[in-house]
């Protein structure tokens, strides 16, 4: 490994620190991100806060540290020791509360996962790197400000890439803008989906009439022209019989809804109701009011 | 013995009330809330209060260990061994109604009924098999959506011509298209057992 790559990586961990550090001491949310945490778990959710204030300071302090010169040895230690202990943060939120938030990067919520291991793996073998060196990260880039520039922004991409926290701002725009250009599910064929039916349904008057005899879901359906044929099991008058409805199959008309219910065995019509108006449901297709 | 198709036009002919089937005594014209109720079978037992916190004897749940003709063998998720009894007049749903042959061991099932003196519950509704999630769209592909669900990854599939959709509480339609990445909704579905994928009956979202 060349020095200058070395050299340039405090940088890198400056850059995430300062981020973190900053949006944990002035996230107008920072105290609900941090009793989402699994520090809540940890420490309990009193000392959950100033515990999490406490990470900003360090992390704020270590990364203007890394930041600015001199670049000591000392420095790079300390990094590496502090993304070994958010490793084992890591670990003990995993084990002992996996729902819960990390709450490292910012407020919004994101479980541990693979990817929080993969970040803080990643910055801790950038300490690493980084203690096999003294040189100023400044001098490395201008001795070598291409590649130095094409590193960070690789590792930075990195990150990024690994922060759940920050998918809302490109995964989730790439994965929408994929599903404009592939179109990728049914846009529907004229057919009336069976759900549909059942809704209008039940909110005819005929069934609302007979609905303290009906026992079963819907066992079967089939199409018969205008009209879809819908089979429940009733009881009535203590003969179980099969309710027969005939729901209107492409329009909304509750009110045209007819029933009869029928004993398959003898063939006999044990009840037959005439379609009941109820101008309500007729009215359309009730909208919820806003509260 | 009629076929099928006898069977469903004399349905449909009685339900639409161009019948040639018999005619019984009741028909006809307004059924009066209180003929409905008398009509309910058995009268009321005696009248002592339920108990509210003893589980409903009349509801099973569990997954399919065996089947033995028309009976299904069910080990509750409380470990309760069930036998449910499914007659012509059972309503089954598996992804949608459908019938006795499709319900196979390993699946998971609600069941309702009634039951019967020697323990087994005679089903009036099975439901196989059947999720009601709240879950964010990760990502959409061909045919699939990928949902999340408290950090965990769920595949929906989605099976053209059963899966529908309800946006803003308006009739459920066939039209998926218009479901989003990141978008929170709830999807009733029916799950593929021992996998993390199901397959979608219903969505409900906004749009």
């Amino acid at each position: 490994m060349p020095l200058w790559v070395a050299s340039v990586q405090p940088l890198l961990i400056a850059a995430v620190l300062l981020w973190a550090g900053v949006g944990k001491l002035a996230g107008r949310q920072s105290a609900d991100a941090a009793r989402r945490s699994a520090l809540a778990q940890l420490l309990g959710p009193e000392r959950a806060v100033p515990a999490y204030t406490l990470v900003g300071f360090v992390e704020v302090a270590l990364g203007a540290a890394l930041a600015l010169p001199p670049a000591p040895r000392a420095e790079a230690a300390v990094a590496a020791a502090l993304h070994v202990g958010f490793l084992a943060y890591l670990g003990y939120a995993k084990v002992a509360a996996p729902e819960s938030s990390c709450g490292c990067l910012s407020a919004q919520r994101a479980p541990v996962r693979w990817r929080g291991f993969a970040r803080a793996g990643l910055l801790l073998l950038a300490a690493l790197a980084a203690l096999t060196t003294t040189e100023f990260w400044l001098a490395a880039a201008t001795e070598h400000p291409l590649a130095a520039t094409v590193l960070l922004l690789a590792e930075a991409a990195a990150v990024v890439a690994l922060s759940a926290e920050l998918d809302g701002y490109w995964l989730v725009p790439l994965r929408r803008l994929k599903v404009r250009l592939t179109h990728p599910l049914p846009t529907g064929s004229f057919e009336v989906p069976i759900a549909s039916t059942v809704e209008q349904l039940h909110r005819s008057g005929v069934y609302r009439r007979i609905a303290d005899l009906i026992e079963s879901d819907v066992r079967e359906h089939w199409d018969e022209g205008e009209w879809r044929i819908v089979c429940f099991t009733a009881r009535y008058q203590g003969r179980v019989g099969s309710a027969v409805f005939a729901v209107p199959r492409l329009s909304y008309q509750p009110g045209a809804v007819r029933v009869a219910i029928v004993d398959e065995e003898t063939r006999e019509v044990l009840l037959s109701l005439n379609p009941i108006p109820d101008p309500v449901a007729e009215a359309g297709w009730p909208v919820p009011a806003p509260a | 013995m009629d076929t099928p198709m006898d069977r469903r036009r004399m349905l449909s002919a009685a339900a639409l009330g161009t019948t040639a089937a018999l005619v019984g005594a009741t028909a006809f014209g307004s059924l009066a809330p209180e003929a409905a109720f008398a009509a309910t079978g058995p009268a009321a037992g005696p009248a002592t209060a339920p108990d509210l916190d003893a589980p409903d004897p009349n509801f099973a749940e569990g997954r399919i260990t065996g089947i033995a003709g028309t009976t299904l063998l069910v080990t509750g998720s409380d470990k309760t061994l069930w036998r449910i009894r499914v007659t012509n007049g059972s309503s089954i749903w598996k992804l949608r109604p459908t019938t006795f042959d499709r319900i196979a061991v390993g699946d998971g099932l609600y069941a309702r009924g009634a039951r019967l003196a020697d323990g087994s519950l005679a089903a009036d509704s099975i439901w196989v098999n059947i999720v009601n999630l709240q879950v964010h769209i990760a990502a959409i592909g061909r045919n699939v959506v990928h949902f999340d669900h408290k950090g965990r990854r769920i595949v929906g599939h989605v099976v053209p011509g059963t899966s529908a959709a309800v946006y803003n509480s308006t009739p459920a339609i066939g039209d998926l298209s218009l479901l989003k990445v990141g978008a929170h909704i709830q999807v009733l579905g029916a799950w593929l057992p021992d996998t993390n994928e199901i397959e979608i009956a219903t969505v409900y979202a906004a749009a």
